[in-house]
């Protein structure tokens, strides 16, 4: 059954009736909350997922859950909610409750022996992944509540959270076989929020791939994420990735950092400048007002030992200029970032990349007051540059040593620009602009990368600013020209279709079709296969992950696959996919 | 066994031959029982060499040397 659709429309009419199906009401949480109606939205999908809908665990054992993580977080507010008002606790069940506050409190230290001994207490892995998705939904209201001190709800004052049950006095790090859950069963490219997910990140997240036992779950934290992150506002989408990273980072969450520093390189931070924030944040480069926003998300995440964040934290931001919108955004990105570094910690997901820092619980309990201990792990080292040596004598001041490096790339910078440009020559004036810039800039070429990935880095932003600059305010963005693209002409072709017709006729064609391809399809194109730049260095050159570059070049690959196809195609009958 | 829709999300490293081996025999399954995703992988591969030969975007011979000579007299031109 296909969920697109219903996961390309689904905006609930009212997402205060999923939260008052929840709990009754719609706790004041919610209306503070009102100044960004889809911070609520997205919460209301989670809601309705992990409390509402039917699964392998019972209401009643899923609000002790929550009322497990509002006592360990000592939240007066959330304990009264998840009592729903009564001074009774809900049904004890003590593998359940010692499972929920050690993830809580001591995400970092879960590992599979943990979840060995939830299901010895009678859970299978379909209780275990409720278990661990209701603990990561009180983690994020405790978050929104620790933020935003809302007014008890009426009738529900008076209410004291218990003291948070005791725990060994020293926790042990134990490495245990990754992922916790052995039956997760493959959803397939065409369930849609996965699909989603490839389009927006290049890649699916183990995160969510591991969750996959309840697909209702993963859809509503799909959409949830919808609602919230991808919209340029409030915050932009940048500032809300960089506020996952500085979460996840603070929470000593390596595995969520990995993706994220992955998922930022595609939207064009270097993976330096997120190692910046991942290290120390004021150190980074960006707006002062920015780190202001990061320091302030960091005092919410739930892993760093921070007590709550001070309201006058809050009104630092709103002093520096932040919108009550923005600040209440950037509350909601905490809580959801706390919600998917505790699923993280539950699950114990495979990293997606090779992590650039182990973010190491080195001192297990009590946490460290400042601080999160990191290590540097082992850098893949680069295969040696080719032009390492001209580049250095270039350097040193040889001129004459720059020629070599024209000759060697000429052609392909000239190929770049032209598939950009579409225009030959347009591209031989900005081919020479490119080389002199590259010369002009060459001493600060620090030999991070190739010298030919970073020329044609130039080459590439160098292009797009004169197709900028030419089509004026028409966006290069093609939007969603792309969804839901599908081969639709399925004819076997010749065996040598070049023979079909003269070289000339075929140089003009395919030059038609790359031209007529989305802007940044064209680019993976004409780097990859026009010219055959391996896929690493095509990807470093666009500043994306390799991931992200697969994913665009199979799509320009296909587009162009069905645009020759006429050409090319026997008068055979079609195959049916 | 995967659908045509994951296959056809999945077979980019089958491609260029960079698939894994796990990877590759879950794609070659699939390859042998659907006549449609056989033409899609052939006729791409086609495609993908058609247009890395073409010479569609490159610059004739002999236009190369003048622009290589006007790039270094203007490189030589910035240097101190």
């Amino acid at each position: 059954m296909s969920l697109a659709p219903a996961f390309r429309n689904s905006t609930p009419a009212d997402p205060f009736d999923a939260i008052r199906n929840a709990f009754g009401f719609v706790p004041n949480l919610f209306h503070v909350q009102s100044g960004l109606p889809c911070a609520v939205e997205s919460e209301a999908q989670i809601i309705a997922a992990a409390l509402l809908n039917q699964g392998a665990l019972s209401r009643q054992k899923k609000d002790a859950v929550l009322l497990a993580v509002a006592n360990a977080a000592q939240n007066a507010y959330c304990a009264a909610l998840f009592r729903g008002g009564s001074h009774f606790l809900p049904d004890g069940d003590s593998a359940l409750a010692n499972f929920a506050v050690k993830l809580a409190r001591y995400g970092p230290w879960i590992s599979g022996n943990d979840v060995e001994a939830l299901r010895q207490g009678g859970c299978a892995d379909g209780a275990v992944l409720e278990v661990v998705v209701t603990v990561a939904l009180g983690q994020m209201l405790c978050t929104l509540s620790d933020a935003l001190s809302p007014v008890p709800d009426p009738g529900f004052t008076g209410l004291i959270a218990s003291q948070p049950p005791t725990l060994p006095e020293s926790l042990e790090v134990t490495e245990t076989q990754r992922p916790y859950l052995s039956d997760i069963p493959r959803l397939g490219s065409d369930y849609e929020p996965f699909a989603f997910l490839r389009e927006q990140f290049g890649f699916i997240p183990n995160l969510f791939e591991v969750q996959a036992q309840r697909p209702d779950v993963v859809e509503a934290e799909v959409q949830a994420l919808r609602a919230i992150l991808f919209a340029e506002d409030p915050l932009s989408r940048l500032q809300k990735e960089k506020i996952i990273l500085a979460v996840s980072a603070a929470n000593l969450n390596t595995c969520c950092v990995a993706a994220q520093t992955e998922i930022l390189s595609t939207l064009g931070l270097p993976p330096e400048e997120s190692d910046e924030i991942v290290q120390d944040h004021d150190s980074a480069t960006m707006p002062d007002a920015d780190k202001s926003l990061l320091g302030y998300v960091r005092l919410l995440a739930r892993y760093s030992g921070a007590t709550a964040a001070p309201p006058a934290a809050m009104e630092r931001l709103a002093a520096l200029g932040f919108t009550e919108p923005q600040i209440l955004e950037a509350v909601a990105m905490a809580a959801w970032t706390n919600f998917l570094n505790t699923v993280q910690f539950g699950l114990g997901t495979v990293p997606d990349f090779a992590p650039r820092h182990g973010l190491i619980p080195n001192k297990p309990y009590p946490f460290p007051a400042h601080g999160r201990p990191t290590s540097e792990t082992s850098a893949p080292s680069l295969p040696a540059d080719p032009d390492a040596e001209f580049v250095a004598r270039v350097q040193a001041g040889d001129t004459d040593a720059f020629e070599e490096l024209v000759r060697r790339h000429f052609r392909r910078i000239f190929g770049t620009l032209n598939g950009i440009l579409g225009n030959a020559d347009a591209a031989r004036d900005a081919t020479q602009d490119v080389f002199l810039k590259a010369f002009e800039h060459i001493r600060g070429f620090q030999g991070r990368s190739k010298f030919s990935t970073w020329l044609t880095s130039i080459a590439i932003n160098s292009g797009t600013e004169l197709l900028r600059q030419r089509k004026g305010d028409e966006s290069l963005d093609e939007g969603n020209d792309d969804e839901g693209f599908r081969p639709r002409l399925i004819q076997a072709w010749s065996e040598t279709p070049e023979q079909l017709l003269a070289a000339s006729q075929i140089r003009d064609l395919v030059r038609q079709a790359v031209l007529r391809l989305p802007q940044k399809y064209r680019v993976a194109v004409l780097l990859r296969d026009i010219n055959q730049l391996s896929t690493e260095e095509a990807a470093a050159s666009l500043g994306i992950g390799v991931p992200a570059f697969k994913a665009r070049i199979l799509r320009g690959r296909l587009m162009l696959r069905e645009s020759l196809a006429p050409h090319f195609a026997r008068q055979a009958r079609s195959a049916k996919c | 066994m995967l659908s045509c829709a994951e296959f056809l999300a999945e077979f980019g490293d089958y491609l260029d031959d960079a698939a894994s081996p796990d990877l590759r025999a879950r794609l070659e399954a699939h390859l042998h029982e659907c006549n449609a995703c056989q033409v899609i992988v052939d006729t791409a591969r086609k495609s993908i060499r058609i247009v890395t030969e073409s010479g569609s975007f490159s610059l004739p011979d002999q236009a190369v040397e003048p622009i290589v000579a006007q790039i270094m007299a203007r490189v030589r031109d910035k240097t101190p």
